[in-house]
């Protein structure tokens, strides 16, 4: 087991920077999510952990120990990979079997190691079969399984439940996380799932074409995000995001659109009044800080018109046409309106955010 | 899983294709095989019995063919006074041999070609594949030349050099298809897993092989099938069957029932190889990406 930190490392393709001055401290034991769409880096990121890709420059550290030079044999980790890679002419216990084989363990370890790893993965009886004889989800778990057999300085899951279907996801995201628990190993997990991430990280590292946005706990990704993007990345519906003016309407900051004229809160007052020296801004809200009603509130409200409602079994998701722009609101399934209706919705100010219109930088 | 067969619906036209198609594979069935039943029955045959034909338009005549009284002289005479014996194993040590060396040296450069990235692969590559577009003829003289000065000529490591020049750059294309069609990942797997580079490139040869058994074959057929180079290059020492075959034919009288009985000894090693590894044929050159 091993900490593992990232000081200054950056990826480069010929004039391409796939990895841009990256900094990642990770804890021994902890759970390392790096998230981001596709192309944003993080799985250049991993493969100059596991040694499949030179580090440009910087360095990557196990405890205090550059690895930069060193093969992937002799890094100790263990990899998952996307497409499983397991071994197609080898039967399951064989491929499990691989690493320890490669590393001259007796034939009784091996068959102790490999028969508790798959009791763990319940994939006990499929030891004989070939990976083309399994299902998905079970060449997955043989992949895990590859991976648990030895107990490696790091665990490497690359998009590992991707391919699986949202059902199964749903499944074995609870049981990644419960093995990780359970076997304490340092985790670094990539995914494009904003989910997988959120449900089973103790960090997220956010990933953008190359930068890392931001660095935190789940819950810190989520309500406070450092800028536009991570916001609209995080979070399933997205955030909403509207431009507004500011505008100081009797003594009180107000934002203000064609539908709407909303006073921020105290804090947000303060930090407005020292920080944001600019007249316009994008008000960020998530759907579930909206609450939407058919009858016009006493309190400041958006005014809009319902484009479609969506039913989701315990929720329901609505969109809402402004003059500008479309927001969608989450709310309970007693909600009756229908399309084309004019609708009202009030914003709770204490989870809205706004971000800077020039560099997308987060005011609160 | 869906259907894999192609739905018809019978029309006039496709009715008449399918009867059309009978017969054309009949017909082709007697043009390939014809010839090769006749040499095996001439070989069993005197030489008088072997030119005794029906003429033409009698079908019942045809009886003639299959009246006479077997003999293995022809046989006979090929092993215990002509050396065939020691051509037979000249064939086999220049094929098999050419086989090896092209398969060894062909795999590992097609696995360089198709896993590392260096300047001038895709030209270097095309050149390698362009050796192979020049008749055998054109490079033969100075080629023969070569072999003279390396006192090659007439010896079965000539031989052997001479078909690997030739059959080494299709190793290469061929198995370079193979290897392309392996997911890298497997090899990162391994590597991850505690391999070294070559334990990894060894680790896949198992996903290949259906290629390398592919490509044996047509190797060994090159060469014990070739003539060209069996008579130039091998000539004297190193006398493969076809060389031996020609010379059958002499001026003075040519020995129908020993050709035919030398072709059946040439052709028979072919055939029972083309039958063991029928399968590898088949799904080698045809099979696509490596089915995880």
């Amino acid at each position: 087991m091993a900490k593992v930190s990232f000081r200054n490392v950056w990826k480069k393709y010929g004039n391409v920077s796939a990895v841009k001055e990256l900094n990642i401290e990770c804890p021994d034991g902890s759970f390392l999510s790096i998230l981001g769409p596709s192309g944003c880096g993080k799985s250049s990121t991993m493969r100059m952990v596991a040694g499949l890709e030179h580090i440009t420059s910087g360095e990557i550290l196990f405890d205090e120990n550059p690895i930069n030079t060193l093969p992937p044999k002799d890094r100790d980790v263990a990899m998952v990979f996307e497409n499983y890679a397991l071994y197609p002419h080898k039967s399951v216990f064989e491929n499990m079997a691989n690493p320890l084989k490669l590393r001259g363990q007796d034939a009784s370890v091996i068959k102790e190691r490999v028969t508790s790893a798959a009791r763990l993965l319940e994939i006990s009886h499929l030891l004989e079969r070939r990976p083309q004889e399994l299902s998905g989800g079970q060449k997955q778990r043989v992949a895990i399984g590859r991976a648990i057999v030895r107990e490696p300085n790091l665990f490497l899951f690359d998009e590992p439940i991707a391919h699986l279907d949202a059902k199964l996801r749903a499944h074995m995201r609870g049981e990644i996380k419960h093995l990780q628990r359970t076997l304490g190993t340092t985790m670094i997990y990539v995914t494009h799932d904003q989910l997988e991430a959120m449900s089973m990280a103790d960090t997220i590292a956010v990933m953008h074409d190359g930068e890392l946005q931001q660095l935190g706990s789940p819950r810190e990704v989520y309500n406070k995000p450092v800028n536009a993007w991570v916001a609209g990345f995080v979070g399933e519906p997205a955030m909403n995001f509207m431009d507004a003016k500011i505008e100081d309407r009797a003594g009180r900051t107000h934002f203000v659109h064609p539908n709407f004229a909303i006073a921020v809160n105290d804090e947000q007052q303060r930090i407005i009044a020292s920080g944001a020296r600019q007249d316009a801004l994008r008000v960020g809200v998530r759907p579930d800080a909206l609450s939407i009603s058919m009858t016009k509130p006493p309190v400041d409200h958006i005014t809009g018109k319902i484009f479609v409602t969506e039913l989701l079994g315990g929720d329901m998701i609505i969109d809402v046409d402004l003059d500008d722009c479309r927001v969608r609101v989450k709310t309970s399934t007693e909600f009756e309106g229908v399309e084309g209706q004019t609708c009202y919705m009030t914003v709770n100010t204490n989870k809205w955010h706004a971000f800077s219109k020039e560099n997308g930088k987060a005011f609160f | 899983m869906a259907s894999r067969e192609v739905i018809q619906y019978e029309g006039w036209p496709s009715k008449v294709f399918k009867w059309f198609s009978v017969v054309f594979i009949a017909f082709y069935m007697v043009w390939t095989v014809l010839p090769l039943f006749v040499m095996f029955m001439s070989s069993f045959k005197d030489l008088l019995e072997a030119f005794q034909i029906p003429p033409v338009g009698d079908w019942a005549g045809v009886t003639v063919f299959f009246n006479f009284t077997p003999t293995t002289k022809h046989y006979y005479e090929l092993f215990a006074n002509l050396g065939f014996s020691t051509y037979l194993f000249n064939s086999l040590v220049a094929a098999g041999g050419s086989a090896v060396v092209s398969v060894v040296l062909g795999s590992m450069c097609a696995y360089s070609l198709s896993r590392i990235e260096f300047r001038g692969k895709s030209d270097l590559f095309f050149w390698i594949i362009s050796t192979r577009m020049a008749p055998v003829v054109a490079v033969l003289v100075p080629l023969y030349w070569i072999f003279r000065e390396l006192n090659l000529v007439g010896t079965l490591p000539g031989l052997i050099l001479a078909y690997t020049t030739f059959n080494l750059p299709f190793a290469i294309w061929i198995l370079k298809g193979f290897f392309d069609n392996v997911p890298y990942a497997i090899e990162e797997a391994q590597m991850v897993d505690g391999a070294t580079r070559l334990q990894a490139l060894r680790a896949i040869l198992p996903l290949v092989a259906p290629g390398i058994g592919a490509f044996i074959v047509l190797c060994i057929l090159f060469a014990w099938n070739d003539y060209l180079f069996a008579a130039i290059i091998g000539s004297g020492g190193a006398k493969t069957l076809p060389a031996a075959t020609r010379e059958l034919v002499q001026p003075q009288n040519i020995q129908w029932g020993q050709i035919m009985a030398a072709g059946v000894v040439t052709a028979l090693p072919m055939m029972f190889l083309g039958l063991i590894i029928r399968k590898y044929l088949v799904t080698g050159l045809t099979m696509g990406a490596v089915k995880e």
